[in-house]
């Protein structure tokens, strides 16, 4: 623990939505030592210089998910982000409110939507009337069961990964990161009997809208990875139902056309994923991409190698037993 | 005018349990809290639950293990309630989708933890109170009741000894409003924060406590503070017992496991008053490290165990302490944990007041006496929590419609307004920060007279000098100075009840230690302590504990 003090200046995110013009940035100067999380630091402001600095914390340990914000642009948990690396970076410390939520005031967020999408989701457990609990003891579980879990158990709901994700930000009718790491959580539940059509349900209301972008899982403080429980949604979904959406088409057609020829096949993949009827609308666009690059409209070549593609394929499949689904 | 016929404060694991059984019982209920439910401080509970379900185990071993750990403080029929409800408690949770930790055969693991001698706490590696809280709310939003969000309680509306509902402030507006009620339960946990050194929460400030103690509510036991032997030495935050529980070891400077001088049998599963006053006897006599810590090892567990089973507090470690627990020893101390005092109720959570419960740690029943066992409160605020909403339900089907008054709210704001209002006065933030230092100087895991005494008179001062508070800032929206000021006013009427209680009590009895009285008195002090606001301080008066087949034995472990 380095227990000399360095002068950290933070630049603070300040506005009151009706009220103030427009945000500003208060700075404030303190003598900090490197390791002081960034709550700390913000406590200390509202203590010893202005009280009238806003924010939601609790626990102070990373358990309670009250304090995400943006810290130098990133979503993180302030009580577990130490000035040092901060400062050492970006020579300051930039706090910002959350991003993806209106402001309520300075580092407050409105949270309604985010609780909203995590209640659409369903997350209890919905139960077959033919199956009850069996009275007065424990459903078995065993410990590879509860593996399957992953780490979406330790989730606290501190809408990091809401903040960070841009089709979020694109498209109101995408459910978040987190409301779908929670969808996966009961979806692998052995006691929840509405496996297939929590899967079924989710093809049409957002899952296929992910962007794959990962900046959720680089958010989460917890290791939920939600990213990577959405793509095991996905193929979950894609092995109960099949490919019918134009995202889970479009991810099957992907895979066969590799198999074949090791490229893609534009206008073979395009068909797949949206069917003929689903092209007519693109048809003036595919005219003017025709124009320019006529070779995307030809099926490409097998490439050179082909075999081992089909090894990789082959080695895939026979590794992948239904019991390693996630 | 808002009108409900069961309103519940609090809307962690106890608010929550009780407003479930209050909606089963078909009431409008609502839901008050400070906190997103999800946000609450039971969501940091890691260690585990206890019931005794193994084929082992009994409710009796379970019984006994509780009373000894109560030091005989806490009342034997309750306990004997409280252990038979535990089991079908546990259950339920895993029915309500409870993520726990799974033994081979597909059945509920279970840990050893202090003060109990087979393996009877149930986990969800170290999140128990995060699964648990999950899963409740999770369970809970399948019915239909109204959620105040960031709320904060500032009274009780009481006339003719009933209940009439509550005054809150709606953070988000600024606005303070009657909520109506046939019945409360208070659920808001512990006060905690009345300490510097703790583990709690920055939101453990009592206010449902200091409410019903303003309201004219008996408070019980408030001496009774426990301290977690191991909280990482320079934030306070748990390193749950869990930890103990699945094999590390204390040491001090010298190297010396030093448990077993005091603890030979079970060394560090000792209870957890023991295990404290043990840590600090060891740096008080020049044996901790310096800055005053010693340390707990886990090395010896090996990395899977650490990392599977231990998985938050490794990045606890990591993340504020700078230390990776599978290759270094962590530098921890006792620090405030759990508040054994509290509300004083029955086992259905009724209080003195008519239509008002309580339950959790806000209550005090009591079922953890003198010094708490680990594991015993997550299943205290399920237990207890049911009961006080079954009660409130109960009593609100045949309870008249609360009567609300203008003047009532206007009573309740003037004051609050005068804190915006006046051009100088005292900072809440300076007022919480040296009540803090007070309580951690003078109450303590080691007490005495003088030290007590001292405790009283600073903090009657820090009283005196609240009544001039100034709030700072002007805005409606969410004004966290406006709700610092509302918290340290309650915590200092706290405060003062904690330590006129440990004054009067000139015994040493499970988490309370006095110096100048190190043995227990049970001819004169095996009773409840209850405290009553009067107009110059607590006025104290004593109950019976409750046996039923347990004499007092002195306690070894």
């Amino acid at each position: 623990m380095d227990e000399t003090t360095v002068k950290a200046t933070f630049d603070v995110y300040r506005f009151e939505p009706g009220k103030d013009a427009a945000p500003r940035y208060d700075r404030y100067v303190l003598d900090l030592t490197p390791h002081t999380p960034v709550l700390t630091a913000l406590l200390k402001i509202r203590a010893e210089l202005d009280p009238s600095l806003t924010l939601r914390y609790s626990c102070r340990s990373a358990i309670c998910g009250s304090c995400a914000m943006q810290i130098n642009s990133k979503s993180r948990l302030a009580c577990e982000s130490p000035i040092g690396p901060e400062l050492a970076r970006d020579g300051r410390i930039v706090v910002e409110p959350m991003r993806n939520q209106p402001v309520l005031r300075d580092l407050v967020v409105e949270q309604g939507t985010f609780w909203q999408n995590y209640r659409t989701i369903e997350p209890h457990l919905i139960l077959d009337p033919r199956h009850p609990m069996p009275e007065g003891r424990e459903n078995p579980m065993t410990p590879a069961q509860v593996d399957r879990f992953k780490e979406t158990p330790r989730c606290i709901a501190c809408a990091a990964c809401y903040s960070a994700c841009p089709a979020v930000e694109a498209d109101p009718a995408f459910p978040g990161p987190m409301a779908l790491a929670k969808l996966y959580r009961f979806v692998v539940d052995p006691r929840d009997h509405a496996t297939q059509d929590r899967l079924v349900r989710i093809q049409t209301e957002g899952l296929w809208l992910c962007l794959r972008c990962h900046l959720c899982t680089e958010a989460c403080p917890k290791e939920v990875r939600p990213s990577e429980r959405i793509r095991d949604l996905k193929e979950l979904a894609i092995a109960a139902q099949g490919a019918t959406e134009h995202g889970s088409r479009h991810a099957t057609g992907f895979k066969e056309n590799i198999r074949e020829r090791g490229l893609i096949n534009e206008m073979k993949l395009a068909r797949q994923s949206v069917g003929l009827l689903g092209l007519l609308p693109q048809v003036p666009q595919g005219i003017r991409i025709w124009r320019k690059k006529p070779e995307l409209f030809r099926a490409p070549h097998r490439i050179e190698g082909h075999d081992e593609v089909e090894k990789i394929y082959e080695a895939l499949d026979d590794g992948k037993t239904k019991e390693d689904l996630p | 005018m808002l009108k409900h016929d069961v309103v519940v404060v609090g809307a962690g694991l106890a608010g929550q349990r009780a407003a479930l059984a209050a909606v089963e019982a078909g009431r409008d209920v609502a839901v008050v809290s400070k906190l997103h439910p999800l946000r609450s401080h039971s969501g940091a509970a890691q260690g585990g639950i206890n019931a005794a379900i193994g084929k082992e185990d009994s409710v009796d071993t379970h019984t006994y293990d509780t009373v000894k750990g109560s030091d005989y403080l806490g009342d034997q029929d309750a306990i004997e309630f409280f252990c038979r409800e535990a089991g079908p408690t546990v259950i339920e949770m895993e029915h309500f989708g409870t993520i726990f930790n799974r033994s081979a055969d597909g059945s509920l693991a279970r840990r050893p933890f202090g003060g109990m001698g087979l393996p009877r706490t149930i986990y969800a590696a170290d999140r128990t109170g995060l699964a648990l809280l999950q899963a409740l709310w999770e369970r809970l939003g399948t019915e239909r009741f109204t959620l105040y969000e960031e709320w904060d309680l500032t009274r009780l509306l009481v006339r003719e000894g009933a209940v009439q509902g509550i005054v809150a402030l709606d953070r988000r507006t600024g606005e303070f409003a009657q909520i109506g009620a046939k019945s409360v339960v208070l659920a808001t946990g512990p006060y905690g924060r009345v300490f510097g050194r703790t583990t709690n929460a920055h939101s453990c400030t009592g206010d449902g406590v200091a409410a019903a103690y303003a309201a004219g509510t008996a408070l019980k036991d408030m001496e009774f503070v426990q301290f977690h032997p191991t909280a990482l030495v320079e934030t306070g935050i748990l390193i749950t017992e869990g930890a103990r529980g699945e094999g590390g070891i204390l040491k001090n400077a010298e190297g010396e496991r030093f448990m077993a001088k005091y603890a030979p049998r079970v060394l560090e599963l000792a209870s957890r008053d023991v295990v404290s006053r043990s840590i600090i006897t060891e740096i008080l006599e020049g044996r901790g490290f310096p800055g005053g810590y010693v340390h707990l090892e886990l090395m010896h567990l090996g990395r899977e165990k650490i990392e599977s089973r231990l998985q938050e507090i490794c990045d606890f470690a990591r993340n504020f302490a700078g230390v990776d627990p599978v290759t270094e020893p962590l530098p921890i101390s006792p620090a405030q944990h759990y508040m054994m005092g509290g509300i004083g109720t029955d086992i259905h959570g009724r209080t003195n007041i008519k239509g008002l419960f309580a339950a959790g740690e806000a209550a005090c029943v009591s079922i953890h006496g003198a010094n708490r066992l680990g594991g015993n409160s997550l299943m205290e605020t399920l237990v207890f929590g049911k009961q006080a909403g079954i009660a409130a339900a109960t009593y609100a089907a045949s309870a008249t419609a609360p009567t609300l008054r203008d003047g009532d709210l206007d009573a309740a704001i003037a004051p609050l307004r005068a804190w915006s209002s006046r051009p100088d006065g005292e900072d809440p933030s300076t007022l919480r920060e040296e009540m803090q230092a007070v309580m951690d100087r003078y109450a303590g895991i080691y007490r005495n007279e003088a030290d007590l005494l001292e405790g009283v008179r600073r903090i009657r001062a820090l009283q005196k000098r609240f009544a001039q508070v100034r709030v700072v800032d002007q805005s409606k929206v969410y004004n966290v100075n406006l709700t610092d000021a509302l918290e340290v006013g309650h915590m200092l009427a706290l405060a003062e009840v904690i330590l006129v209680g440990a004054y009067a009590r000139t015994e040493s009895r499970g988490a309370h230690s006095r110096r100048d009285y190190p043995q227990r008195d049970d001819a004169h002090w095996m009773k409840h302590t209850m405290a009553l606001r009067g107009a110059d301080g607590p006025q104290l008066s004593y109950g019976p504990v409750a046996y039923t087949r347990w004499e007092p034995k002195e306690r070894v472990y």
